[in-house]
């Protein structure tokens, strides 16, 4: 233990320190409050983290730990550790209100956090890494590696940014005040007016579309008129807006139709991620796969 | 075109893909090709014939998806085989893809079920049709891991693993896409692409699994043993993901995944 080249072993005892150290942090500052990460907080975090990754590969000839955290050793210790400490959030029911154990909000548990930072730490060492020693097939692994830094670190940033309101539209009056999740009424900027809401059912009278004829007015004097159903949201000055509801015990005569609206303006950064991560799984097959074994094939 | 006529069309492709697998295990290529694809033209003859007859795609219900996954299979399993040359692949895609078929000739009363609106997308059927070819590769992963582990007598497993590992990298890009394509639908259907719902967090342990296996296999490819054991551990949690879930407390009441249950 602890003889260079360090292997596994040391990796589920780094795992193990940082999931003390998590504890330590749970105990004396409590569950992680993620709405303090919103902007500018998580862009300072960003390039703190983009730093530390620089600083780990400039000095991995010094460190050896920075070293190490670029190879598959390491790469395995924080998927275990991970697959570990998801496992027991996919075991345990998990709620939103607070007065519960730690484990039941894994979302704000230190150690669930650390453990899944240093496992985008390691990826994005290896990419790094693999960049800077760039070769053409090493596309494949920059595009995974890469994609799913970008995805999960964009992800979990941009969480404090991301603005979801319900707003309720009756006829003929047009409504720019919204309810926050928190239940405090905010105005979004821009305003909806409700044409008409339509519920379809099909012979069983199962619910079939739900759809609302609507005008969209925004502050900078844009006027538009479209339909929102589920599944089909309208996208209006970085807002989406989507068919949440109705009076349930009128149907197509509710009398009025809310809407979901979010905005999430580090969206792209997580699509980006995502669709190099779609470019890399493509590459797993047709590239990264082990060349067939071809002298006999038994089965 | 209709229902009624599914049956021919069905006995026709299966035919075809039957003629196609045989020709495979007798390495006969050309006729493996011809036969497959023969067999698929017929299948998406019907599906074509469908699609203009119901004046839209027919993905809406669930007999309609089924017919997506038949045809889906042979053409998978075709491309794998122009890949690796595996003499088994097409006789499992034919056997998968039968099975779906006749699901959908004894259960005709579900093709006018209804579709909950929350279902009525695009990504419907790429979403469901990926994730069961994805569960179909890394089942037959599992299969040879259980073989390697329990059953064969000789203990030179390269060969086997290298089977394997081909089927765990093409089940997992096929895993990853089933994923993320239901992340980009949750983004047009529910405002979020990802919200550590019950059945999210189980795709993401499922995953995580399979990555694990990548991983270790890179560093240990000796350690063939463990590598096995750790592809069970991951079908477990896939079959949790895919139907356990719902008999899961920590998921009771709280997935908006329950249309599966349906």
């Amino acid at each position: 233990m602890w003889v260079k080249p360090w292997k596994t072993a040391e990796g589920f005892l780094i795992g193990g320190g940082l999931f003390v150290v998590g504890l330590a942090l749970q105990l004396t500052m409590g569950p992680i409050d993620w709405s303090l990460f919103a902007s500018p907080v998580n862009w300072i975090i960003l390039g703190l983290l983009l730093a530390f990754l620089a600083l780990m590969f400039l000095l991995r000839k010094k460190v050896y730990a920075f070293e190490w955290m670029m190879h598959g050793h390491a790469a395995v210790a924080s998927l275990s550790w991970a697959l570990g400490i998801t496992l027991v959030m996919g075991l345990l029911p998990q709620t939103r209100e607070g007065g519960v154990t730690w484990l039941s909000q894994m979302l704000t548990f230190w150690p669930f956090v650390m453990i899944w930072t240093w496992m985008m730490v390691i990826s994005g060492l290896a990419t790094i890494n693999h960049l800077l020693r760039f070769k053409v097939k090493e596309i494949p692994f920059l595009l995974n590696h890469l994609g799913v830094f970008v995805a999960i670190v964009a992800a979990t940033l941009g969480s404090a940014d991301v603005q979801k309101l319900q707003m309720t539209v009756y006829y003929d009056s047009p409504e720019w005040r919204a309810l926050s999740d928190d239940e405090v009424v905010v105005e979004p900027g821009i305003a909806i007016e409700l044409h008409q809401f339509t519920v379809d059912y099909y012979e069983d009278m199962t619910p079939k579309r739900f759809a609302s004829d609507i005008s969209v007015y925004t502050e900078d004097g844009k006027n538009l008129r479209g339909t929102v159903e589920v599944n089909k949201p309208l996208k209006v000055n970085g807002w989406k807006i989507y068919q949440y509801g109705y009076d349930n015990a009128r149907g197509s005569k509710s009398p009025y139709s809310v809407f979901m609206l979010v905005k999430d303006p580090w969206l792209p950064a997580v699509y980006t991620g995502i669709f190099l991560m779609l470019a890399g799984a493509l590459c797993l097959m047709l590239f990264m796969a082990p060349k067939p074994i071809k002298k006999e094939e038994k089965l | 075109m209709s229902w009624d006529l599914f049956i021919w069309f069905a006995l026709g492709a299966v035919v075809c893909w039957a003629m196609g697998a045989f020709f495979a295990w007798k390495q006969k290529n050309p006729q493996v090709y011809f036969f497959t694809f023969l067999g698929l033209a017929i299948f998406f003859a019907f599906i074509f014939g469908m699609w203009i007859s119901l004046e839209r795609p027919p993905l809406r219900t669930m007999g309609e998806t089924r017919l997506w996954y038949s045809f889906f299979l042979p053409l998978a399993g075709i491309i794998v085989y122009s890949r690796w040359r595996y003499k088994w692949i097409l006789s499992f895609s034919t056997v998968l893809s039968l099975v779906f078929i006749c699901v959908n000739l004894f259960k005709p009363g579900i093709h006018s079920k209804a579709l909950m609106p929350a279902l009525q997308s695009p990504w419907f059927a790429p979403h469901v049709i990926v994730y069961m070819f994805s569960y179909a590769l890394l089942g037959a992963a599992t299969l040879m891991a259980a073989y390697i582990l329990f059953f064969k007598k000789k203990k030179d497993v390269d060969s086997e693993m290298n089977i394997t590992d081909n089927l765990v990298y093409v089940g997992l890009t096929f895993l990853t896409f089933g994923m993320l394509f239901g992340a980009l639908w949750a983004k047009e259907a529910w405002g979020h692409y990802w919200a550590w719902d019950p059945k999210e967090t189980w795709a993401a342990i499922t995953w995580l699994c399979y990555l694990l296996y990548l991983h270790f296999r890179k560093i240990q490819p000796k350690e063939w043993r463990r590598a096995c054991w750790i592809l069970l551990l991951a079908f477990v949690c896939l079959q949790i993901c895919w139907w356990g879930i719902n008999y899961l407390p920590s998921a009771q009441g709280l997935s908006i995944h329950t249309y599966n249950v349906r």
